[in-house]
């Protein structure tokens, strides 16, 4: 299996269904632990914001994974939305002291660190948000 | 699956995996820290930013009160996440 997609509940009980397919994946394409751990990060980021932030979406949120060559692409697919960049939320302070330091946009800033590429297309005649990632595998 | 108890001593200890599907269960136990606390992460493998964010408004809390939160037993990748964060300049970290 070098593709699989899978649709899941507008929920945040669907992550462990998430979870379970992203784990099947990662053995089916061979990743180590470490870079399944960041998959399941990332993709548990995404798909949060959407189910938090995109008011009004669709049922289903569509997570898509593909191996090619050392490169894995992951791209999540939500409908009837408004459009949002993730790529353009600013990064928290994480230089700054708890004194200074202000709740919010870790996950964006915890995804933005720890894949290769980040993408967002917007469809305006579908309202239908796509955002891919892409991620070096190291082994 | 996640769990979190609180030891005789005071000690919270996380196991499983904190995401945001799980970290309600996780704030019924921080809301109800009031004074400098040991953490200890041993049985924890995952945390997303929903836990973070969870562990970050208790240090805030605890800090404006005199206190701090201590984290132990952070295994490499939740230690990896940590430094990401920008943690390191918030928590005690052993």
């Amino acid at each position: 299996m070098k593709a699989s997609r899978a649709g899941f509940r507008r929920e945040l009980g669907s992550l462990d269904g998430v979870f379970r397919f992203l784990g099947e994946f990662a053995d089916a394409v061979g990743v180590d632990e470490r870079t399944a751990l960041c998959i399941d990060l990332v993709v548990e980021e995404l798909f949060t914001n959407m189910v938090k932030y995109n008011d009004g979406g669709g049922d289903q949120i569509v997570v898509g994974l593909e191996r090619i060559g050392d490169r894995l692409h992951i791209e999540l697919v939500d409908n009837d939305v408004e459009p949002f960049d993730p790529a353009g939320v600013p990064d928290p302070a994480v230089a700054a002291g708890i004194a200074d330091r202000r709740p919010g946009g870790l996950g964006l800033h915890l995804v933005r660190s720890m894949v290769d590429d980040l993408h967002y297309e917007y469809e305006p005649e579908t309202r239908q948000m796509r955002v891919s990632v892409t991620k070096v595998l190291e082994n | 699956m996640f769990e979190i108890e609180r030891s005789a001593n005071g000690n919270v200890h996380l196991h499983g995996r904190l995401d945001a599907a799980e970290v309600e269960k996780a704030r019924g136990v921080f809301d109800q820290v009031a004074e400098s606390c040991v953490i200890d992460f041993a049985g924890l493998n995952y945390i997303s930013s929903a836990g973070l964010g969870l562990l970050f408004a208790t240090q805030k809390r605890l800090v404006d009160a005199g206190g701090a939160l201590t984290l132990v037993n952070l295994n490499p990748h939740i230690r990896e996440i940590f430094q990401i964060a920008g943690f390191d300049n918030i928590f005690e970290i052993e």
